[in-house]
């Protein structure tokens, strides 16, 4: 019996332990309900709201503001040093900004230099979801550009606008493959050509998220083969991110820079001897 | 004998134990893990009012702030209303701040901070509970309440004290706490890369209200 009360005893204190130690800081203690719901981690699948040329699903902030500067250097790597290995120039470049009205809205401008194409465009996030086995985000976008410096062509009387719709299917497999399909629907694909046309385009692009900050990306652009834009644009690089910046570097057969001149092909094969280099760098401003 | 939990709660037992008060003492000893139960007044906090907990980053290039106001939490006071002899080993508090909701006011930010430093997938929550440890009064009724417990965030925990002050409102207390805490404490990596520098310690700013609980008849 003596022997028993001395068990029960050392029972109890080590009950009172642990019962005290249940209302350690991760631990509610059990006279706490929660009151409110957790908020939910929203779906993320591309960080950035762009790949190398391609728009994924996401969007910013409402309020936010992003700033773009991005190059595409015209040399390629191949030409060796007499060109610094591509980066002599003389580059195309691109300006951006890109304004969020809503979480789920954007409307944005964009100009290069090339033909001195001005672009409105809007983008809008469609819908996500969360499951076990993927993260899906759907979002449209779509743009109006006109080109202020086109080249004088085969009698183009139909104005130098173009425009384009598409849609961005992105899907984050696992934790850290990001892939995107961007079909798209574009107008006036060449402004040179005295008529207009509608053309469709599909790209396809991915990302793996190494760590925190660095990923690696690929792309894809199929488009029809045209005179002067007989091929397909591919380009790979990397991508570093932190609060707030993405900075991207890259290789790619495509030095076009807007949507309306990207989607269109490019007149350089994907192989190496064509390889030109590029970057990207966007910053979200908040105010 | 005196058994000092984690979170600081004292509980008081007989430092001889005498067989044939073994029955006794199995009560005794539950009964004070109970706690008394007379003179108590729980307060929680007020959903309804404005509530915001503040984290202050002052980095070298720039500073910035995390703001929610997801917080909730509850206080167990020893006695029937806050006074100068609250405090003690028969009060009781916890708060705990939902982190998924914290808004640095940059969407990819907030993203950072989620997924790469406070990983609120796998610690959703920022949670301090703990005991009262005195109530000192101030003018026009307020009171300067130090606390002591256990602090956890990013799945670390941490024995703190911290002084909070109360000041009247209605039948509740306007709550205003401000202390600091080192990310190297609790495992938070500490963003260093290109654009993005921010300081080890980060400055803590509560400001919510609680309002009694009615009491069960």
């Amino acid at each position: 019996m003596k022997a028993l009360m001395s068990r029960l005893a050392g029972l109890v204190m080590i009950f009172m332990f642990f019962a005290g130690s249940g209302v350690g800081a991760q631990e509610r203690p059990e006279r706490f309900q929660r009151r409110e719901a957790p908020v939910a981690i929203p779906v993320t699948v591309f960080h950035s709201t762009q790949g190398a040329n391609l728009p994924t699903a996401e969007t910013l902030s409402k309020g936010e503001l992003l700033f773009e500067i991005s190059h595409r250097f015209l040399p390629a790597v191949a030409d060796g040093a007499d060109a610094l290995w591509g980066f002599d120039g003389p580059v195309y470049n691109r300006f951006g900004l890109a304004y969020a009205v809503s979480s789920r809205m954007m409307v944005g401008v964009q100009r290069t230099n090339l033909h001195d194409n001005l672009e409105l465009n809007a983008k809008a996030r469609l819908w996500e979801t969360r499951s076990e086995a993927a993260l899906v985000m759907i979002g449209a976008m779509g743009g109006i550009a006109w080109n202020t410096a086109a080249p004088t062509g085969a009698g183009a009387d139909d104005g130098e606008g173009q425009s384009y719709g598409q849609l961005m299917l992105n899907v984050l497999v696992g934790e850290r493959l990001a892939l995107g399909v961007v079909p798209t629907v574009m107008h006036n694909p060449v402004i040179v050509d005295a008529t207009s046309e509608n053309t469709f385009v599909l790209g396809g692009h991915a990302q793996l998220y190494l760590s925190q900050h660095a990923s690696l990306l690929a792309e894809w652009i199929k488009s029809p083969g045209r005179a002067g834009l007989e091929h397909n644009s591919g380009t790979f690089g990397i991508e570093l991110e932190t609060g707030g910046h993405f900075f991207k570097v890259i290789l790619t057969n495509q030095a076009r820079m807007n949507p309306t001149q990207f989607l269109g092909g490019t007149p350089f094969e994907f192989k190496s001897d064509e390889w030109r280099v590029g970057f990207n760098v966007t910053r979200v401003i908040a105010f | 004998m005196r058994l000092t939990t984690k979170v600081g709660t004292i509980v008081k037992l007989h430092s001889v134990m005498h067989p044939a008060a073994g029955g006794v003492l199995v009560t005794l000893a539950l009964l004070t893990a109970v706690g008394p139960a007379s003179a108590q007044q729980e307060y929680r906090v007020d959903l309804t009012a404005e509530r915001s907990v503040t984290f202050t980053s002052s980095a070298s290039i720039e500073e910035f702030e995390g703001v929610t106001d997801r917080i909730d939490g509850m206080v167990r006071l020893d006695t029937s209303a806050l006074n100068a002899e609250s405090g003690g080993d028969g009060t009781e508090f916890f708060f705990e701040v939902d982190l998924t909701s914290l808004d640095t006011g940059i969407g990819l930010r907030n993203r950072h901070m989620r997924d790469n430093y406070l990983e609120v997938k796998e610690h959703p929550f920022a949670a301090f509970g703990g005991r009262v440890a005195r109530a000192a009064p101030l003018s026009d009724g307020a009171y300067r309440i130090t606390v002591q417990g256990v602090f956890g965030v990013h799945g670390v925990e941490q024995d703190r004290a911290m002084t909070c002050d109360l000041s009247p409102v209605g039948a509740g207390y306007r709550v205003q706490c401000t202390f600091s805490v080192l990310l190297s404490d609790h495992d938070i990596e500490i963003p260093s890369v290109m654009f993005l520098k921010l300081n080890n310690e980060v400055q803590l700013n509560l400001d919510f209200r609680v309002i009694p609980v009615e009491r069960e008849q």
